[in-house]
């Protein structure tokens, strides 16, 4: 079948590229010197007293691709180390901070999309009219705006002028505590989720309500990105010749638009979308160490800031292996929707 | 060419472009004439590290001696704003001239030759763009220790693939023209076609995207000295002097917007300078658009 | 002899950034009942335009700044004037009672849709009151022949439908807005609507001579080679049986095999369908195998119109004449027209094609020419005559 020998000659094509990021990654660690690289290889906290005995076990004063070599071993065992800023494995840690991020994601994600289209389409199907102009400035606009300075700006109204208004972090105090609590289960650690499941109101609008802020400031930038772009793709679309013929059948412009540009607009945009979860994963370090939404970013951040190696790579390493993986994605979603990719040939 | 003189129409006509003139001219002036606008005072060794008026933590507000306040740790917002125009300019020109050059370079062997060049550069701008663009930097930054040179290098490593990758598609679109067909077969060398027909075609979307672009390097290295992985405490840098904000976006209670010139200054600094990149850069981007009816 | 066109004084301008651009200018022209015109002419002389303007699809810049077009309607047996219908109205003729077959059938169809979904899309506008009609006899057919169990749970359902395709046989209006048809999951109650536009596209393609016509619906435009696009465009176009069918320069894309193949289908058309056919062309050989009458326009401007034979005998106007004579002939050297297209943004004053003709005098220069009849069923616009 034509799908799956693509599939599986893409993720061939991975592997050289897995590869290469691995060595790229592991190259960064070269310029910390040993000791602090020892943490790479630190499974439990009472290794941490005696580095160099993890030095020396694993090698760390030798040639690269000694090095390399282990680490890899390491790496496909599933040991990434160990995290000092938050004291557990590197490799629990990402579980146990993906929930907060991952929510956060759930909700932004469709909002920009949806929103950044809608508009993008309007603003093509207008063209040079007041919602064009209108669109396309806020859209600048809101591409120009430092992430960290709205999620700074937003709590300070909101919650600093509007006292209390929307808070940050992930809930309020008394709800944390009840959501610990036996009372409630915890199947996803996904509050929104979590508190649909339990079908507790409280917990769920509490946690609405601290999310509305961190979404916000999270989606402005990629909004404005798509909205741009897809305002561009429409007009490439509106230009061709299908358009013309599609007026021509006497159909209303509004299918015109919807119908026939937009569908063929988007296929430009879907390939972007691999981008989108890059810029979002920029966006989220900021938006959870503003916001302190203990997730992924934030202990990104953390581990930057006190130069945790381990975690740093383990980090980027796992942002890596998912941000190729959702360029597969992508790319697979782009056979589906754009039929001349998926065949080839004619008929006589 | 008649047609820079017709982008110069072009750009002069729009509103929102000549408003991105306009922004970064002042912002251009700024820079030049820092020394004057805000005057280091006698003693103090590097124009770039803000002069602190006392030690106390409470920043204070806006008066005649400090026209825009003191952040936490008594640093003139003023100067530091002045000043950190300076370093952005500094910042983003110095990256973006570094990363056009390289992608430039690459891109050019990679569209122009094809085959195993192309292959070999591609797999390497893959391998970069594997990573989102903050990642990767934060952690060459913590990698290199925390400071402006290596944010700029961070960045540089970081941008460098999308603009070897665009270079590399204009190259490949203007290859098939039939004009480069032509002084090949009049016995150009690869050099001379590639510097003199193929680049200056292809050469504008790339002008368009390295306009936007200062504006988000600007952005990012923002953003890391916010987060405490750029330029050190005290120095004038926008995203560093708001982070000494961050413990103040709530004042006492009663008056809650109280130290709201420490986070807000600094950050509108850094998004009229961005914005006016940005409003270059789309001005650019619809007056190269090939469908607008010229000639 | 009734005319189903008429266009009067009709001016087409583009306002564009260098200055504006005369499209086409004080243009007369008549399509008979029944009859093929060809319009022939050079890029720019403004054929595109004219039929862009019959559906009033010119594009921004452009607008029609005057004149009058008149469109005998078959069916209501007045006549109407285009210029001054509602949108809403104008839709309901386009596809429907005029049609439209462009130059590059591959950047005609949307490369995302099927075929069939396209040429569906044209019966699903148009042509809804019969779609409800046949789905309505269908259903009428389940009731009336289905027996057995399943039968039996789906017969209030099959009413329900009854009733629902019967409703929308008897719609006055395609286009008044039905509220509910605008909830995406009400459009999927109307599924039979789809299925009956299929067999009629099937129809529809068989009609146009494509193989396979089944197999063919569902593939996509990409899949298909140049000729049997074009074919499947006739197919959208000639679908609602047009009282009137543009076809601008329909067989330049093709190779010339494919292309004497295409002839013969309009000229088939013609018999069988008793449409009146606009055929916009640079190439008056083509021009000589389908056209009754042919129109030879310059600069915007008609300059001649003749039935084809005498176009060919007898033309009279110095343009057609250096037309002709510019065809390549073995043993003849090659002819060519002296001087440069007229200017669109400044034309030249009086005729515009006095700066290039052999014959122009003073007025020439001075006045444009009116059509005026020469002959039997022949005019010429020059001062000649």
């Amino acid at each position: 079948m034509e799908l799956r020998s693509y599939i599986i000659r893409r993720l061939i094509l991975l592997i050289p590229v897995l590869f290469g990021v691995t060595i790229f990654i592991f190259g960064i660690t070269m310029l910390f010197s040993p000791i602090e690289r020892a943490s790479l290889y630190v499974t439990d906290p009472r290794q941490m007293g005696n580095l160099q005995a993890v030095i020396e076990l694993y090698g760390l004063d030798q040639p690269f691709w000694v090095q390399y070599g282990n680490w890899m071993g390491e790496v496909l065992t599933g040991n990434l180390g160990w995290s000092s800023v938050v004291s557990m494995p590197v490799w629990d840690a990402i579980w146990h901070f993906m929930p907060t991020t991952l929510e956060l994601g759930i909700f932004a994600t469709p909002i920009i999309i949806f929103t950044g289209v809608f508009f993008g389409t309007q603003a093509a199907a207008h063209k040079d009219r007041p919602l064009d102009h209108g669109t396309r400035v806020a859209a600048i606009f809101g591409w120009s705006l430092p992430t960290f300075w709205l999620g700074l700006v937003l709590l300070m109204v909101f919650y600093g002028y509007f006292t209390g208004l929307l808070p940050p972090s992930r809930l309020s105090v008394p709800m944390e505590l009840l959501v610990n609590s036996a009372e409630f289960t915890r199947y996803t650690h996904i509050n929104t989720l979590d508190a649909i499941l339990n079908l507790n109101g409280p917990v769920l609008l509490d946690a609405l309500r601290h999310l509305i802020l961190p979404v916000i400031t999270l989606i402005v930038v990629q909004m404005a990105f798509i909205m741009r772009l897809m305002r561009s793709s429409m007009l490439e679309s509106l230009g061709r010749g299908y358009i013309l013929t599609a007026r021509a059948k006497g159909l209303p412009e509004r299918v015109v638009v919807n119908k026939h540009a937009r569908r063929n607009a988007l296929i430009p945009v879907l390939t972007v979308a691999g981008y989108l979860f890059a810029g979002m994963m920029n966006g989220v370090v900021i938006t959870e160490t503003i916001f302190t939404f203990k997730g992924i970013g934030w202990w990104a951040w953390q581990s930057a800031v006190r130069l945790d190696i381990a975690s740093i790579l383990g980090f980027a390493l796992f942002n890596a292996v998912l941000f190729v993986l959702v360029n597969l994605v992508v790319d697979i979603l782009y056979t589906r929707v754009d039929p001349r990719v998926r065949l080839g040939g004619t008929i006589q | 060419m008649s047609d820079w003189k017709f982008m110069v129409r072009q750009l002069a006509k729009n509103p929102l472009s000549m408003a991105g003139i306009i922004i970064i001219f002042i912002f251009v002036i700024i820079a030049i004439f820092a020394p004057l606008i805000a005057p280091t005072p006698e003693g103090h060794r590097d124009p770039y590290m803000i002069p602190r008026d006392g030690y106390s933590a409470t920043p204070t507000l806006p008066s005649e001696e400090h026209i825009f306040g003191t952040t936490e740790g008594q640093y003139d917002i003023f100067y530091g704003v002045i000043w950190g125009t300076r370093s952005a300019f500094h910042v983003g020109l110095v990256v973006i001239g570094i990363v056009l050059s390289v992608g430039l370079v690459l891109g050019s062997l990679a569209g122009y030759f094809g085959g195993v060049i192309d292959e070999i550069i591609m797999r390497l701008t893959d391998i970069f763009l594997a990573f989102p663009a903050l990642i990767l930097a934060m952690a060459i930054v913590a990698a290199l220790g925390p400071s402006l040179r290596s944010v700029m290098i961070a960045l540089t490593v970081v941008s460098w693939p999308s603009y070897a990758r665009l270079i590399r598609g204009d190259i490949l679109q203007v290859r098939e023209e039939d004009y480069i067909e032509a002084s090949r077969g009049i016995g150009a060398s690869n050099f001379r076609v590639i510097m003199r027909h193929v680049l200056p075609n292809a050469i504008y979307p790339t002008l368009v995207m390295a306009s936007l672009d200062i504006g988000a390097v600007v952005l990012a290295a923002a953003a890391l000295s916010f987060l405490g992985l750029g330029a050190p405490e005290g120095y004038a840098d926008w995203g560093q002097l708001t982070s000494f904000a961050r413990n103040w976006i709530v004042g006492p209670t009663g008056d809650p917007l109280k130290y709201w010139f420490a986070v807000t200054i600094p950050g509108l600094f850094i998004l009229f300078f961005v914005l006016g990149w940005n409003l270059l850069g789309d001005a650019f981007r619809d007056i190269l658009d090939p469908r607008l009816a010229r000639r | 002899m009734e005319n189903i066109i008429r266009i009067r004084d009709l001016a087409v301008r583009f306002h564009t950034y260098e200055g504006v651009v005369h499209a086409i200018d004080d243009l007369d022209l008549d399509i008979r009942q029944g009859e093929t015109l060809g319009i022939v002419g050079e890029t720019g002389s403004g054929k595109t335009m004219t039929a862009l303007a019959i559906l009033r699809l010119i594009p921004y810049p452009g607008r029609i700044e005057s004149g009058s077009i008149a469109f005998f309607d078959r069916d209501l047996h007045s006549e109407i004037e285009l210029l001054k219908l509602s949108e809403d109205n104008m839709r309901s003729i386009r596809g429907n009672k005029i049609s439209m077959v462009f130059q590059e059938p591959g950047a005609a169809l949307n490369p995302v849709y099927t075929i069939g979904d396209q040429i569906s899309e044209v019966f699903l506008l148009h042509r809804r009151r019969l779609l409800g009609k046949r789905a309505n006899e269908q259903v009428d057919r389940l009731l009336r022949d289905g027996d057995g169990f399943a039968a039996g749970i789906k017969r209030p359902f099959w009413r329900w439908q009854r009733r629902l395709y019967n409703k929308i046989a008897q719609e006055s209006n395609p286009f008044e807005p039905r509220f509910l048809s605008h909830v995406p999951l009400f459009r999927r109650l109307l599924w039979r609507l789809k299925n009956e536009s299929e067999l009629l596209t099937v129809d529809m393609l068989k009609d146009v001579e494509i193989p396979d016509a089944a197999r063919v619906a569902v593939h996509y435009p990409h899949e298909l080679s140049g000729g049997m696009k074009q074919r499947a465009v006739i197919a959208m176009a000639l679908a609602c049986s047009p009282e009137l069918l543009i076809a601008d320069e329909p067989t330049t894309s093709l190779d010339v095999t494919i292309q004497a193949q295409m002839l013969e289908l309009f000229r088939r058309i013609k018999v069988e369908k008793g449409a009146s056919v606009l055929f916009i062309t640079h190439n008056l050989g083509v021009a000589s195998e389908v056209c009754d009458r042919v129109a030879v326009m310059y600069a915007g401007r008609v300059c001649e119109v003749t039935s084809v034979e005498e176009l060919f005998l007898n033309p009279s106007h110095p343009y057609t004449k250096a037309l002709l004579d510019a065809v390549p002939m073995p043993g003849k050297d090659l002819q060519t027209i002296p001087g440069q297209l007229a200017d669109p943004l400044n034309p030249p004053a009086g005729c515009r094609f006095h700066p290039r003709c052999p014959s122009a005098t003073q007025v020439c220069q001075q006045e444009k020419a009116k059509l005026k009849e020469i002959g039997k069923d022949h005019m010429v616009a020059c001062h000649l005559f």
